[in-house]
């Protein structure tokens, strides 16, 4: 008897259980295949590039959910407690969103993680400058852009990684350039919007950098009328997508391959008229892009075919409202988690040029090669580091102080300036960096050989301590 | 009563297994911590233990024995392909139709390529492992000769008018004319170093071989490797071209014009810092095109792009009409289709002058190739059918030969060569040493710098902490299972350590090898790696005259002069058999002043004469060099009192050295003669 009495309450248990985790499961239902919308009453803001405060600041937008198979069924609003949210970004599993928010209108915009299950959201960023457009990074963690605003200073933002609890905030970027729209290739590597700052601001391209911030490099620029205008997405087929505009108002659709960027530039949507706001992946060659035919319409959802180069039939519109970005909830394929050489209790990092004779000039086949610097100068952000000479072959090693911007110019016997100066650069901790030469053709690997200079010990530079802060260059 | 006894025997029993299962588990969590070097590798005992056992039972029951297709060669009519199996020792024969394997023939060991006589009724397969070529009757299927070759057998290819066998010698570095009609090798040329590919002219004058370790230079000196041309009629060497700056230039093939040669190679950087891998800084993987003119200039392409490395190049073929080559790029899994009329554009517009920098360009790649086809694991040898509408891949661990329609440039269905459908551990360790995906955007696999299993002859700058410090000679992986620690320094307790986190941080610079990953590749390093036998300098166990009285030299424990050699001195003591090694660290006074200070793990000696350059640096280009010119203190080892003659039986015997498993008794006396002496 007892033993029956023992079964039906084991029974009457278990049934519960099912039930319990039915409903419980009903309730947590996945969003696989719908589609998170960035929606916006009234003009889409004109941007202002430079410092992307109206460009990557949306106000009182908000983000929903679409099926997109039943476009005409009711939207779900994820952030009806926001009074502003934007730039999503979906894990690597399709469960978490990324986003960046305002709960109220005064406050600072900060990235919050939102459970796609049961539309929980957690601020991750508790900043007292803004935070926006964050990108998951393998190994949970996140890259996100930075206010770094002093007053009255000019703003710029630089980029931050922290892990997905917000702890271990650790900047990335250190050069007077502001970082933008960042997204993760798929190996390993920060793909990001930079744009200089100063001595004078410049058009913004794809800077490509390590999650520690390590090994920056240029990775896209297009012609000197090309402006990026969106964040970038990596196809399956090796090709990256993006909305750009090529002197005109108008953005179109650029597709870049990820194996050549600076080489491969494609205008996916010549011939169409019309504006592009962004773009994002769909599924093999099929895209999805917030497009208006005109001024005079909103921004709607368009699926866009890739290879064919066609637009399809709007996925979505809308009569009141602006649709500007769009991702499909969906799991991927996790990008590379790559190793760090970062040592923070490293206050220094190593640099090497092999011949600081060889540039772009010599490789665009004129058989002029550069000749004559033998020297070099190390310009901070408001004075010059020093003047050193080369080796014979036109190499030189360098101990840097870490994180601290610096660009280098060529000089000749006659103190004359044969080249430069080039970009800014920053070294991370325990960094050790190479280049080709100075101004040198990006697509150029090294020659074969062992450079005079790391015969010896490295040229040691010293930087003011504080030579690091923002403030130093960052000017009205 | 009975009831409370079984609950207490029970009860003690839970104590008792409790008690031992924690201290063990916490023993053997900290035995795994210890051998992986990281705190979280999984307690899974059969990891290591079963995966790398030597028991014979076992090995047999995990392993496998695969086809491990090497190269090809296809009928006059296309109907029959010739694959050699490397690892099973066969000669397949292939219906080329039905894609169906209609014969295996056994022949000499580790075969290496085939090729067919004029009319088709030979097959000659050079056996690089014995030493030999067999000659096989194609319409029974049978050896029907032997044919003996200098050292290490690889390429083939048969004089203009059929009557002489040209057969290259990789270990030998020459190359053997055997008479086809005494059956006799009539003369032996010195080629390049550790040579395999081989191709004559279309018009029958000129033959070509590529080498594929660089010539033996000091350390920051310019790379240079040798393309031997040899006048095929007189049977003389015309030319010993340089090959700048690359190396492993595994295959070559002629225009049918015969207005360009092509073959495969990779432009190492191993004089540059290794800092980083982003921009082509560690390896590059090309083409070099030969003109056959009277410049004859050598035009270096690389088939890479900026962002994406085509690790491995390693056959190369030229369609019957000129247009097209086909190219195995054995690390990444892929053919590159590559078009001659692209390439003739770009040579004809580059000056002499600017060779050098677009061999550095990794954009050109762009102007040439065509398209890139995935193929299955590590693609070596490539066949064209006679007609060239078909390319057959011989896709070595995959164990079948992949199709691809010439026309369409899509693959067909491939070859099932009938092998094994199950991928064991260490099969799965192979494919990931040969595979470059687990290196920042493909770069290089382990084999690139470990051809073979082994070495590639050069001095790389790892940059350890600072740039231009402690350069170090690549280590050869043979028989490294059973002789910890690793590195030079002996730092890497296993080879978890070696190939585990910070191996990603430092080398190949992107996400580490997940732990099924590591417990795979270290099984197949730990056991998989087969090796060549010592045919060269001991090829019967037993030893010459010279090679017996340098044994005595080694085993010695008095000088010349009588005086006791103190015991750590000896040569023995350091290098005691099976491995000639005593796995410790000792300063034989050969540290740099671009070194760190560190001791030396003690190297062993199996197949040593396979390994030069020597010392932890590759300073003596020689055996001899490590004592004549870097050992005159007497630190390592003591030898300064031996003449001349001495010191060459030394050298002998070191070379005989074979593999430990010959010395497993000599470990035993060893052992016995050291119990005595304490």
């Amino acid at each position: 008897m007892a033993d029956n009495g023992m079964r039906q309450t084991l029974f009457t248990l278990l049934t519960i259980l099912c039930f319990s985790t039915f409903f419980i499961s009903c309730n947590q239902k996945s969003k696989e295949g719908m589609l998170v919308l960035t929606q916006m009453k009234g003009d889409v803001p004109a941007g202002d590039y430079t410092s992307g405060k109206m460009w990557r600041y949306l106000p009182t937008a908000r983000l929903v959910t679409l099926q997109p198979d039943n476009p005409k069924g009711t939207l779900q609003v994820l952030t009806p407690d926001f009074y502003s949210a934007c730039g999503p970004k979906i894990a690597y599993d399709g469960r978490f969103l990324l986003f960046a928010g305002q709960k109220n209108e005064n406050d600072t915009w900060q990235i919050w993680e939102m459970d796609l299950s049961n539309k929980k959201t957690r601020q991750v960023t508790a900043s007292s400058e803004n935070c926006i457009d964050p990108d998951y990074l393998p190994g949970n963690k996140l890259v996100f852009s930075k206010l770094m605003d002093k007053g009255t200073l000019k703003s710029g933002h630089m980029l931050f990684t922290c892990n997905l609890d917000g702890s271990k905030i650790s900047q990335i970027t250190f050069d007077p350039s502001t970082y933008l729209a960042s997204t993760i290739l798929q190996d390993g590597r920060v793909l990001t919007i930079g744009k200089q700052l100063l001595p004078n601001e410049k058009k913004g391209a794809f800077k490509v950098m390590r999650p520690d911030g390590t090994k920056q490099e240029l990775f896209f620029k297009g012609d000197p009328t090309t402006s990026i205008h969106s964040p970038a997405w990596e196809m399956g087929s090796g090709k990256i997508v993006f909305a750009a505009s090529n002197g005109q108002n108008q953005n179109s659709i650029i597709s870049i391959d990820y194996n050549r960027p600076l080489h491969s530039m494609t205008n996916l949507t010549e011939g169409l008229q019309g504006d592009f706001y962004g773009v994002s992946t769909l599924q093999d060659e099929k895209l999805l892009t917030s497009y208006r035919a005109n001024k005079d319409n909103l921004f709607s959802l368009y699926e866009f075919d890739a290879e064919a180069k066609t637009l399809g039939k709007p996925i979505y519109q809308d009569e009141t409202y602006q649709i500007l970005e769009a991702v499909a909830i969906k799991s991927r394929h996790r990008p590379k988690k790559l190793p760090s050489e970062v040592n923070p209790e490293v206050e220094t990092a190593l640099l090497m040029c092999q011949d600081i004779n060889i540039t772009a000039m010599e490789d665009e086949g004129n058989d002029k090669t550069v000749e004559g610097a033998t020297r070099f100068e190390i310009l901070g952000i408001d004075a010059s580091l020093g003047i050193w000479d080369t080796e014979k072959d036109g190499s030189f090693y360098l101990k840097m102080p870490a994180d601290t911007p610096f660009r280098i110019q060529t000089i000749d016997g006659n103190n004359q300036i044969v080249n430069g100066p080039g970009s800014w650069l920053y070294l991370r901790p325990n960094e050790r960096r190479g280049c080709v030469g100075c101004h040198q053709n990006n697509e150029m690997a090294p020659k074969n050989r062992q450079p005079l200079a790391v015969r010896k010990d490295p040229i040691q530079i010293g930087f003011a301590k504080n030579g690091n802060d923002i403030e130093k260059y960052v000017i009205e | 009563m009975k009831k409370t006894r079984l609950l207490l025997l029970f009860g003690a029993l839970v104590v008792l297994g409790l008690l031992i299962y924690f201290p063990g588990h916490k023993w053997a969590r900290k035995h795994v911590n210890y051998m992986t070097a990281v705190t979280d590798h999984p307690l899974k005992c059969t990891s290591c233990h079963l995966s790398t056992s030597k028991n014979a039972f076992i090995v047999k029951m995990l392993n496998e024995d695969y086809f491990s297709p090497f190269n090809s060669a296809v009928s006059k009519d296309g109907s029959r392909l010739y694959v050699v199996s490397q690892d099973l020792d066969q000669l397949l024969v292939v219906d080329t139709k039905e894609k169906t394997v209609l014969d295996h023939i056994m022949v000499g060991v580790h075969p290496h390529s085939v090729i067919l006589d004029q009319d088709n009724s030979l097959a000659y397969v050079s056996n690089q492992w014995s030493d030999n070529v067999s000659v096989i009757d194609l319409a029974t299927s049978k050896v029907v000769d032997t044919l003996d070759t200098g050292n290490g057998p690889s390429g083939l290819v048969l004089s203009a008018d059929g009557r002489f066998l040209h057969v290259v010698n990789t270990f030998g570095s020459d190359l053997s004319i055997i008479d086809l009609t005494s059956k006799k090798e009539i003369k032996r040329l010195v080629t390049g170093s550790d040579p395999t590919g081989t191709a004559l002219s279309p018009d029958g004058k000129t033959l070509m071989v590529t080498s594929r370790r660089a010539r033996m230079v000091p350390y920051g000196e310019p790379l240079v490797s040798d393309l031997t041309l040899i006048n095929d009629s007189t049977q003389l060497i015309t030319k010993h071209m340089d090959v700048e700056e690359a190396y492993l230039m595994e295959n070559i093939a002629f225009t049918p014009s015969g207005d360009l040669a092509l073959m495969t190679l990779i432009r190492p950087k191993n004089l540059v810092p290794t800092v980083q891998v982003e921009g082509g800084w560690m390896m590059t993987h090309g083409i070099g095109v030969i003109e056959q003119n009277e410049d004859g200039r050598i035009v270096q392409l690389l088939l890479d792009e900026p962002n994406s490395y085509y690790s491995d190049p390693f056959d190369i073929v030229i369609s019957p009409d000129g247009k097209m080559a086909y190219v195995s790029n054995s690390g990444v899994d892929c053919i590159s289709v590559i078009s001659i009329d692209s390439i003739r554009a770009i040579i004809k517009s580059t000056s002499t002058k600017r060779l050098e920098t677009i061999a550095n360009d990794l954009g050109m790649s762009s102007r040439f190739v065509l398209k890139r086809i995935k193929t299955g694991a590590n693609p070596k040898g490539l066949t064209l059918s006679p007609d060239g509408k078909k390319l057959y891949i011989a896709e070595q661990l995959e164990d079948r030969i992949g199709v691809i329609d010439t026309e369409t440039l899509i693959k067909e269905k491939s070859i099932d060569l009938g092998g094994p459908d199950r991928i064991t551990v260490a099969r799965q360790g192979r494919r990931l040493f040969n595979n470059a995906g687990h290196t920042f955007q493909n770069q290089y696999a382990c084999y690139t710098c470990h051809p073979d299993n082994h070495e590639d002859g050069l001095v790389y700058n790892m940059a350890g902490k600072d740039m231009g410090r402690n350069v170090t000679n690549t280590q050869s992986l043979r028989e490294i299972g059973d002789t910890p620690p690793f590195k030079w320094n002996g730092k890497n307790q296993t080879i978890y350590k070696q190939d585990g986190m910070r191996f990603s941080t430092v080398l190949t610079r992107t996400e580490q090898f997940s732990y099924d990953d590591l417990d795979a590749l270290v099984a197949y390093i730990k056991r998989g790696i087969k090796y060549p036998p010592n045919l060269m300098y001991n090829p019967h166990g037993e030893l010459s005259e010279a090679q017996l009285r340098g044994r005595e030299l080694f085993n010695r424990s008095e000088d010349n002069l009588g005086n006791v050699i103190p015991e750590n001195n000896r040569c023995i003591t350091c290098h005691p058999p099976p491995f000639y090694t005593n796995l410790k660290a000792f300063d034989v006074s050969t540290l740099a002043v671009t070194d760190d200070s560190i001791l030396f793990d003690t190297p062993h000696l199996n197949n040593i004469y396979a390994s030069a350059p020597y010392l932890h640096d590759g300073r003596a280009k020689t055996l001899e060099e490590i004592w004549t010119i870097y050992g005159q203190d007497d630190k390592h080892g003591y030898v300064n009192d031996m003449t001349k003659m001495q010191l060459n039986d030394l050298i002998e015997y070191l070379k005989s050295i074979r593999a430990s498993e010959y010395y497993q008794e000599e470990e035993t006396e060893q052992q016995a003669s050291f119990v005595k002496t304490d």
